[in-house]
């Protein structure tokens, strides 16, 4: 079809791109041109063109400021705990998913297990309250099960010790099951004789998942790994801020770029800064997963993304 | 397994076969009890929303709502902040899915079609903004000072109305439809337009309902957008209201004057993300089977 084509009808059918590409071009690529903030000493009244330069002193004031290498360190453990986490639990899940045979469990427990996709960070936010804290600050759930066990209460929100493992846990609550569903898919799609063969050799059911299937996920491991690469600069904001949010008590662990960026932007209005800390966030981001993707194509040409 | 049917069928179904080993049993222990931690915070919170105010705030959480109480869900059906609440999360959704929709098919279709000089510069220029974004304060800007949008519900639509994951995974549908059927349309007469109108939507209605659901999911959900540029209480979109109600910030600007004295809070909390959750809850048996596709067509086409 396409040599059969002339330009004039790729033009004419081009229309139908129209509004995604204004779209685009006013949200994802003008953004980008505002970027000259990060080089300015932003004043509102004199716009975005209009303030004067002041060449990196936004970044060297948040590299120097002390916050700049706690946001950073949170930024990447709690990236790598969420990614590990996840995907982990992703493969664990299809792979026990694929062991069971009855078809009604099975879809009821994908069906359950794919639910805490659906719900909203902020509906998260109030969960991890009825459990961590009760209604009115001590209590809740679990502290009502720890001191049926006979052990001290703990109070959650102002112990950030915790707080990265719970929000990992959140992670893998949050998309346990959706990872999983890749991976199943990934898993129905291993050819039939490879088990057949296992099975002739003799090998149990734990065998098969561990030799056969465990090794033949790694493709897909990768290419998520790459993916979840490239956003490891980015924190989540949406989740994070839900649960945490101006809570000061739990930032030592909890604060991340975006977090630090909302709030210096909400109660500061320092937009030269936070502009400086977004493009930072953006190229390093951007050098990570271009990194990510040639290392991955150098080694699985088939499964590249590009 | 002796005879020959057995084994037949034992080889069709080789990853499933054998006895019930170990290994076996644990699976199901896990996927059980992963199941649990699923459902548990859902019924806590569910349960809650419909027990006594009183004893909420002095027993805490139970799994059984006692004594039984509707007062959180009388409070929020008359209140009109939190009918407003729903009409502004109602219409955002329906409103940024239909325009997501239709501009993301509108750009797949070109895409999808292989055409010479427009499709590949079309598809990079959706990859990019994958990789490389302005940030939050670009946005604000942009949004703020260039479009003036603050307290306007395209504020919350606008900003994420294509997301170019999605357009990935419609455009990988799009290059499934069978190619014979779109050029015997073409031998018909019918237009390039026409084309896409007439036949190629039609046929895709799995994956127009899919890419939907994404998008109607995450409008419902959206609130950092909300956060960011609604400030007029009495527009709030639904996970902004209950933000504001963890923080109890500007409450009691959200309830009716009257009810302002026994304002069941804590029972109130959870009711409302009962309210929140409802409409998911009632789509997901039909939006879940679509979502599995959805996904997996995305992770294996990249």
């Amino acid at each position: 079809m396409t040599t059969r084509t002339p330009l004039r009808t790729s033009l004419r059918l081009g229309l139908l791109a129209l509004p995604a590409v204004a779209f685009f071009l006013v949200f994802s690529y003008a953004p980008l041109a505002g970027l000259v903030v990060a080089f300015k000493e932003f004043d509102i009244s004199k716009g975005i063109f209009g303030s004067p330069w002041n060449g990196l002193a936004n970044f060297r004031y948040f590299f120097s400021s002390g916050d700049a290498q706690r946001i950073l360190l949170n930024t990447i453990v709690l990236n790598v705990l969420f990614l590990a986490a996840t995907l982990a639990a992703g493969v664990t899940l299809a792979i026990m998913l694929n062991e069971i045979r009855g078809r009604f469990f099975k879809r009821a427990a994908q069906s359950t297990i794919f639910f805490p996709y659906f719900v909203s960070p902020v509906v998260i936010a109030i969960m991890l309250q009825v459990l961590l804290s009760g209604p009115n600050g001590s209590g809740g759930v679990v502290n009502d099960a720890l001191t049926g066990l006979g052990l001290p209460e703990v109070g959650w929100y102002t112990e950030p010790g915790p707080w990265p493992w719970i929000l990992t846990f959140v992670k893998v609550w949050q998309l346990g099951g959706y990872m999983s569903v890749i991976f199943l898919a990934a898993i129905t799609s291993i050819p039939e004789d490879v088990y057949e063969a296992g099975q002739i050799d003799g090998a149990s059911r734990a065998q098969m998942a561990l030799r056969i299937t465990l090794p033949l996920l790694k493709p897909t491991a990768a290419v998520l790994l790459v993916l979840g690469v490239g956003r490891i600069f980015y924190g989540d904001f949406g989740t994070i801020y839900a649960i945490v949010g101006d809570n000061g008590t739990l930032f030592p662990t909890t604060d991340v770029i975006d977090t630090y960026v909302f709030r210096s932007l909400r109660q500061i209005g320092d937009f030269g800064t936070t502009a400086a800390i977004g493009l930072f966030q953006s190229v390093v981001g951007f050098v990570l997963v271009s990194t990510a993707v040639l290392i991955q194509r150098r080694y699985s040409k088939e499964t590249s993304l590009l | 397994m002796t005879s020959s049917v057995a084994k037949t069928t034992a080889r069709t179904t080789a990853r499933r076969a054998g006895g019930l080993e170990p290994f076996t049993l644990i699976s199901i222990a896990g996927v059980a009890l992963f199941m649990i931690a699923c459902l548990i915070p859902f019924w806590v919170i569910l349960s809650g929303s419909f027990t006594d105010e009183q004893t909420l705030a002095g027993k805490g959480y139970s799994l059984l709502p006692h004594p039984f109480s509707l007062a959180a869900y009388k409070l929020i059906f008359t209140g009109p902040t939190l009918v407003s609440a729903y009409v502004a999360s109602v219409f955002i959704t329906l409103v940024g899915t239909a325009l997501a929709l239709s501009f993301t098919s509108g750009l797949s279709w070109v895409i999808a079609r292989r055409l010479p000089y427009v499709s590949r510069p079309l598809a990079i220029f959706a990859y990019i903004p994958m990789l490389f974004s302005g940030g939050l304060v670009p946005l604000y800007l942009l949004v703020t000072q260039y479009l003036k949008l603050q307290n306007s519900y395209f504020a919350v639509i606008l900003p994420l109305l294509v997301a170019p994951f999605l357009v990935f995974i419609q455009v990988s549908a799009f290059r499934q439809l069978p190619e014979e059927i779109l050029d015997s349309a073409r031998v018909d007469g019918a237009g390039e337009l026409q084309i896409f109108f007439r036949i190629g939507l039609p046929l895709s209605k799995p994956i127009l309902a899919v890419v939907g659901l994404f998008y109607a999911v995450h409008y419902w959900n959206e609130w950092f957008t909300a956060l960011l540029f609604m400030s007029d209480v009495h527009k709030y979109p639904l996970p902004l209201l209950l933000q504001n109600l963890i923080s109890n910030v500007s409450f009691s600007q959200m309830l009716p004057a009257a009810a302002q004295q026994t304002t069941p809070v804590y029972q109130l909390r959870l009711a409302l993300t009962v309210v929140t959750i409802g409409p998911i809850l009632l789509a997901y048996p039909f939006a879940q089977r679509y979502f599995v596709k959805g996904i997996t067509l995305g992770a294996t086409k990249g």
